[in-house]
């Protein structure tokens, strides 16, 4: 998906005028001419130039016959907007549930799920997501002694 | 002299020769993987070097990056893809030599020049960064403040044709490095009262994002894309490698010389290194035609230039604090990690670590040439290995290195979010690298602009006051004054005018 520049440009005005009118509730300290607000307001004002700019330029290509959004040709591919959507899928999942469910059944659901999708014989991916899983957890866990969630499997460990 | 024997010391110990060799050897093949960079390579080990002393992290990271270099040459060769962005630049010549029936040579000359070519940088390296510590060294906050502003024009200015979305990458990076407490005064901005973004945007699991999984998902759906494999057997590489570098002398000294000084510019590193040198080459050929038609001539400019452009890029980055590519913007990070403060003040207090990465510098170089041998001869079976495994074993690599980052979920969602951003604005064809160096620079370019402010107390004048500080004040406007003219008469502003943008 590619946007028309005056969308990204009208994205960067909001964002930046969102950002400056934050730097209100800054504090301001007695005797001193440059608090914690000005750097961030100045890096907003350059912002809104940009996206002016990009907003002129993008709708001059508009008047030009460029369209609003043009989708990739890979999205219009059912099966590669799919691959796509899982993996952002999966990652909130994992973002959500890690912690309660575990590591390890979370890695082999992430692992199993995108071999599978992507075609990988499940012998293969059944051994690999196992070995896979494995491998990252004794690495990870038992060697540079991150901790890992346990979750379900808190009694085994 | 003591600080080198130390430094001799802590290199040559056998748990970090271990991880030098072993990184290596992951470089070599995350490199040689199309769809997997240089980059990414640095990005996924921090997560390990953490765990690690500074000189066997240090160590990791030079021996991945080096190798992951060259390594992109030899995909290039073999299935016209290439490995790493930096070998973009003759993948289509080198193919054409593959073609011709000049694969054993292409090979050879690729590794042989890339050693000569990285052995070039180090030594550039190791006779530029003390030497401009020493300078560096009375450096007041005025003159950082005019270096960072300088480091982050120069990234704009080299990686894009389009200053605009480069200043706005740039610009957003640097928004984004305002979260967290702030490093003036120490107030919480942007917060919404989390706790976990007052310590701001975790910078690994950000590069992580940024480098690795916007580049998996763009390797997602285009996982069925494959490039035809040479037939063509290997067989002995260095055959007919002297003549070419006989032949062809001057051609692998200028593209060395190009790289160190591409490399040693902030924001521009190994893949602007190999553009612009192919075409440099290509102008000043005696042979133009040839180009195009498999010929070794800019071949051996570009492979010299970018693994030359490596190790120049720690220049400035060991000496100011200033990344000259990506790849250093993250080692940036990890010296931050491991309490060594890059600047010139490392080169007084810790000279036997400056020191260890200079030599493992050179062993990388050294080491390239076996390995890279055998990458050769291993290369059709290397690249056989499915991407359907490849790619999710990698991703959830990036899940636990960001979550080892910040032991919380709060580093896997960084590494999404700013995944996400990255990805958008490549689509859009915002540059990635101005962004980043937003990132790495923007907590030292606040610092020395809030300390300059309130030490000049309106005087701008103050800013331009001490000689270096002008020098490079002036410097800066110029360069912002011509981006500015030449945008306004709508002609193309960058040295990369000749690289394609992907």
């Amino acid at each position: 998906m590619r946007a028309n520049d005056a969308i990204a440009g009208l994205v960067l005005i909001v964002l930046s005028a969102v950002m400056i009118a934050l730097t209100a509730s800054f504090p301001e300290f007695p005797g001193q001419k440059y608090g914690p607000s000005l750097f961030p307001r100045i890096l907003g004002a350059g912002l809104i130039v940009c996206g002016a700019v990009l907003m002129w330029n993008g709708l001059a290509s508009r008047r030009a016959g460029a369209p609003w959004v043009e989708i990739a040709p890979w999205a219009r591919q059912p099966r590669s907007l799919t691959s796509f959507l899982l993996v952002i899928a999966l990652l909130l999942l994992y973002i959500f549930v890690a912690e309660t469910v575990g590591f390890i059944p979370m890695a082999l659901l992430f692992l199993g799920t995108l071999f599978l999708w992507l075609g990988v014989r499940p012998w293969i991916a059944a051994v690999t997501a196992f070995a896979g899983t494995l491998l990252i957890y004794w690495f990870f866990a038992s060697l540079l002694r991150v901790p890992l969630p346990r979750g379900w499997l808190n009694s085994i460990l | 002299m003591d600080a080198f024997l130390a430094a001799v010391r802590l290199v040559f110990d056998p748990y970090v020769l271990w991880v030098i060799t072993a990184s290596a050897a992951f470089g070599m093949f995350v490199g040689a993987m199309p769809g997997l960079t240089a980059t990414m390579a640095t990005a996924l080990l921090v997560p390990v070097t953490f765990f690690m002393e500074p000189v066997p992290a240090l160590g990791a990271i030079v021996a991945a990056t080096a190798m992951a270099i060259f390594a992109g040459d030899i995909p290039a060769a073999l299935l016209r893809i290439p490995g790493t962005p930096a070998s973009a630049a003759y993948t289509d010549e080198s193919y054409a030599m593959s073609k011709k029936g000049q694969l054993d040579l292409n090979l050879g000359v690729n590794l042989v020049f890339s050693v000569m070519g990285g052995l070039i940088g180090v030594a550039i390296l190791i006779l530029c960064a003390p030497a401009l510590a020493e300078v560096a060294i009375n450096f007041s906050s005025f003159e950082y403040f005019w270096l960072a502003l300088l480091g982050l024009t120069c990234a704009v200015f080299m990686t894009t044709d389009m200053p605009l979305k480069g200043v706005t990458s740039l610009l957003l990076g640097l928004a984004i490095n305002c979260i967290g407490i702030d490093p003036a005064a120490g107030y919480p901005r942007f917060t919404f009262g989390g706790v976990e973004l007052l310590q701001g945007i975790s910078f690994i699991p950000a590069m992580i994002g940024m480098f690795a999984l916007s580049e998996l998902l763009r390797g997602m759906v285009s996982i069925d894309a494959r490039g035809a494999m040479i037939a063509q057997q290997i067989g002995n590489i260095f055959t007919g490698v002297f003549d070419v570098f006989k032949r062809y002398w001057f051609n692998f000294l200028r593209g060395s010389t190009i790289g160190v000084l591409i490399g040693a510019l902030p924001g521009a590193g190994a893949d602007i290194a190999a553009w612009i040198s192919f075409a440099v080459s290509k102008r000043f050929s005696k042979q133009p035609e040839k180009f195009g038609t498999g010929h070794v001539e800019g071949i051996v400019d570009a492979t010299s230039a970018n693994n030359s452009a490596v190790g120049a890029a720690w220049i400035p980055a060991l000496v100011f604090g200033i990344p000259g590519d990506s790849i250093t913007a993250i080692v940036i990070g990890v010296l931050y990690m491991k309490g060594m403060n890059p600047g010139p003040t490392v080169f007084l207090q810790n000279p036997q670590f400056i020191y260890a990465v200079f030599i493992i510098f050179i062993l990388a170089n050294l080491l390239m040439l076996p390995l890279g041998w055998a990458a050769i001869k291993g290369g059709k079976q290397l690249l056989r290995v499915p991407r359907n495994i490849l790619l999710p074993v990698i991703l959830i690599f990036c899940v636990v290195g960001s979550y080892a980052m910040t032991n919380s979920a709060y580093g896997i969602i960084i590494m999404l979010v700013m995944g996400l951003i990255g990805w958008l604005m490549e689509q859009h064809g915002f540059p990635i690298a101005p962004a980043i160096l937003g990132l790495v620079l923007g907590e030292m370019l606040e610092q020395n602009f809030m300390t300059s402010m309130i030490k000049a107390d309106g005087a701008f004048i103050m800013f331009f006051e001490r000689p270096i500080a002008a020098a490079l004040g002036v410097t800066t406007l110029l360069i912002w004054s011509a981006m500015l003219w030449r945008s306004v008469k709508g002609k193309p502003t960058s040295l990369s005018g000749v690289a394609p943008v992907p």
